[in-house]
């Protein structure tokens, strides 16, 4: 068996093409479903009880059904309900960030359910209201504890960027199975594609790992 | 019965220069002690002056760097299995209790006696709750740890630790961790123990108990024994300035009894 | 804009055969994975240093690799490396399980490690081996704090079986999606699944709950 990297040097371009919509993809869908979460999570923590139970809805229905099938049915069947016309980058987009904004939301309110309500007691007390009780007292001291699960997320995010190839985004795994099927050299690509794919992830799961444990002596406040 | 009585008794522990070392930092530097049967004998001083380490090393869960220490007058051994056979001889109390939280009181006491000296269950189960009878916690037998409090819990600690009848019982500042109301049924059982003759070697910061039911004080200060002496010495005339020091900053004037 | 929902109930065989294989891959990669997962984690634990290293490394390489990678990397590498044809279903449960093992480890060895050093020293202690220890003192103590993290990783494990549908698996997503392209009603078999995915899934995401409240670790 021999092992011809030509092949992935003279089609650097191509495959260096797909790691940057792979990183667009993620850092997008990523910034999208934070902002979505924390909405989100604001819904389910002071929204009214419609609000809470559609919420609770929303997220355990994206913990039970696939990304694969979430985005399949945003790019095929989405279409065809709205009639508008949609591109692969842009459904990926939106079914990622639909899929992962339940995650974020979860993480959010975990976070802030874990300040000790006396905080918010004492504010209350001090006579501040509940937006500036969020915003000055207990999200500053939820931030930290969610970072190591942001951190997670994240890495979560770049790897579901990979199943977006099913709807033809020219993401790092498209690009790959392109390649390796017109060269008929699927072991130097996919090796390839296994390599870059561990070197962007690698540094964040170990950075995750550092932030859990500086996290972990923190406990509950 | 004073030391001086006892001191005919045998030497149940004896430690030799015994040194102790973590890293570059030196918690145990040429420790000499020793202690008789049915002797009470209590370890003082600041915190990280090496007490604690002392007793982790005695029953072997740190092993020594330098000098010996010597156990019903044989070195500790090296191998695990020898060494687990000494361990059942000596009971530890820990700070922070530990005891097992999937188990009640009862099956906490009766574990290691199952477990460790292959006794039938029934049979564990009954020194189980004579043990817990002994330390007043015959009514706790089929509560979890998380339903006791810390005093109880302990108590169940000692309980368990007596359940393998050792010959001697090590306390790691066992009321450190307790509520002051609780702490005062912690040092009654230990009390009634040194009463029976029991041998203790206990690492406290109770300065009462040690004056008043220790046989033996040594005062540790950075891994050395600075002085050692009956309470009597000890609290009210000690001979050397880092024992006064280290008494006036506990707010120690003379015995108050 | 016409819709013909009978097309899902004139393939519901089909459905109902490709969403049992979809069980049948979750249930026996999990069969695979906990039992190797304790082996790795002990490995990382226990095992002499040029082993851990090697553990480590394996739960370090399929912690940083997507799964649809594996998958398709094992499509094509897998018969060339061990000179084994595999049917897709065991190429798909092999992916599967390489990656899932590697979670498990991990979830093992850290639930192990969580449980505070005093506990193993007091049984120690009392004169316990440290076999005995772990066995009677530590383990029943860690498998609460690892039972809630193993049920969510069987609920991910039962959505990421959708992925090896990419090399023709013949599990709910690819079904589903044949029928698709035979019968081009697209919204009606891409919602169907999707009902079909959150019918079974819902009620797991809701086992997953009860488990981790169950389960709570209060000391």
């Amino acid at each position: 068996m021999t092992f011809d990297l030509s092949v992935i040097t003279d089609h650097w371009r191509f495959l260096a093409y797909g790691i940057g919509v792979t990183v667009a993809l993620a850092a997008a869908s990523g910034a999208a479903s934070l902002a979505l979460g924390f909405v989100v999570a604001l819904a389910r923590l002071f929204g009214p009880r419609w609000a809470k139970h559609a919420v609770v809805l929303y997220i355990d229905s994206m913990r039970a059904v696939p990304l694969l099938v979430v985005l399949v049915w945003t790019f095929f069947a989405l279409p065809i309900l709205t009639g508008l016309t949609m591109r692969p980058f842009a459904a990926a987009l939106i079914g990622l960030t639909v899929h992962l904004a339940a995650y974020a939301a979860e993480i959010y309110r975990a976070g802030i359910e874990s300040v000790r309500p006396g905080q918010t007691r004492a504010s209350l007390a001090l006579g501040m209201s509940r937006a500036q009780i969020l915003r000055r007292i207990v999200l500053p001291q939820a931030l930290v504890r969610m970072l190591p699960a942001f951190g997670s997320l994240l890495s979560v995010t770049i790897k579901d960027t990979a199943i977006a190839s099913v709807i033809a985004v020219p993401e790092l795994m498209r690009q790959s199975e392109t390649l390796a099927g017109q060269s008929f050299q699927p072991i130097e690509v996919y090796s390839f594609a296994m390599l870059a794919y561990f070197l962007i992830l690698f540094p964040v799961t170990r950075g995750v790992d550092r932030l859990y444990r500086h996290v972990a002596h923190l406990g509950r406040s | 019965m004073s030391r001086r009585a006892k001191e005919n008794g045998a030497k149940i522990i004896r430690y030799r220069g015994v040194t102790k070392r973590y890293g570059a930092f030196e918690a145990l530097s040429g420790v000499d002690l020793d202690v008789h049967a049915g002797e009470v004998v209590c370890l003082i001083g600041p915190s990280g002056s090496g007490k604690s380490t002392l007793l982790r090393c005695t029953n072997a869960l740190e092993t020594i760097d330098g000098g010996e220490i010597e156990f019903e007058g044989a070195q500790l051994p090296r191998v695990e299995r020898t060494l687990r056979e000494v361990r059942r001889r000596m009971g530890m109390v820990f700070q922070s209790f530990e005891l097992f939280p999937h188990l009640t009181a009862l099956h906490n006491v009766a574990e290691a006696p199952r477990t460790v000296l292959k006794a039938r269950r029934a049979e564990a189960e009954d020194r189980a709750r004579a043990m817990l009878a002994k330390v007043g916690l015959s009514d706790k037998a089929s509560n979890y740890p998380a339903a006791l409090s810390g005093g109880q819990q302990q108590r169940v600690a000692i309980a368990r630790a007596l359940a393998m009848e050792p010959d001697v019982m090590l306390f790691d500042e066992p009321t450190s961790a307790l509520d002051p109301e609780t702490i005062g049924e912690v040092l009654s059982v230990m009390k009634a123990l040194a009463d029976e003759g029991m041998t203790m070697v206990v690492v406290t910061h109770e300065m009462t108990f040690a004056r008043r039911v220790g046989d033996w004080v040594a005062v540790f200060d950075a891994g050395r024994i600075v002085e050692q002496g009956p309470p009597r010495q000890i609290f009210d005339a000690p001979t050397t300035e880092r024992t006064r020091d280290f008494l006036s900053h506990l707010g120690w004037h003379g015995a108050t009894l | 804009m016409n819709f013909d929902w009978s097309v899902v109930g004139a393939h519901r065989d089909a459905l109902a055969a490709a969403a049992g294989t979809t069980v049948l891959l979750t249930v026996t990669t999990m069969a695979i994975a906990v039992p190797c997962g304790i082996l790795v984690a002990s490995v990382r634990l226990y095992a002499w240093a040029p082993l851990r290293a090697i553990a480590t490394a394996y739960v370090e390489l399929f912690r940083n690799l997507p799964l649809i990678l594996v998958v398709y990397w094992a499509f094509y590498v897998l018969p060339i490396a061990t000179d084994l044809r595999l049917s897709p279903f065991a190429t798909g449960l092999a992916a599967l399980a390489l990656n899932v093992t590697a979670y498990n480890a991990e979830t093992f060895r850290a639930g192990i490690g969580s449980i505070r050093r005093g506990q193993l020293e007091a049984a120690m202690a009392l004169g316990m081996s440290r076999a005995q220890a772990v066995r009677r003192i530590v383990l029943p103590q860690a498998v609460r704090r690892i039972l809630p993290v193993l049920a969510s990783t069987w609920v991910s494990l039962f959505k990421d079986t959708s992925l090896v549908s990419v090399i023709a698996v013949t599990e709910l997503a690819y079904v589903a999606m044949q029928i698709r392209a035979q019968t081009f009603r697209v919204l009606e078999m891409l919602t169907a699944m999707a009902a079909i995915y959150w019918l079974l899934g819902y009620p797991q995401a809701k086992l997953v709950d009860w488990i981790q409240r169950r389960y709570a670790v209060t000391e």
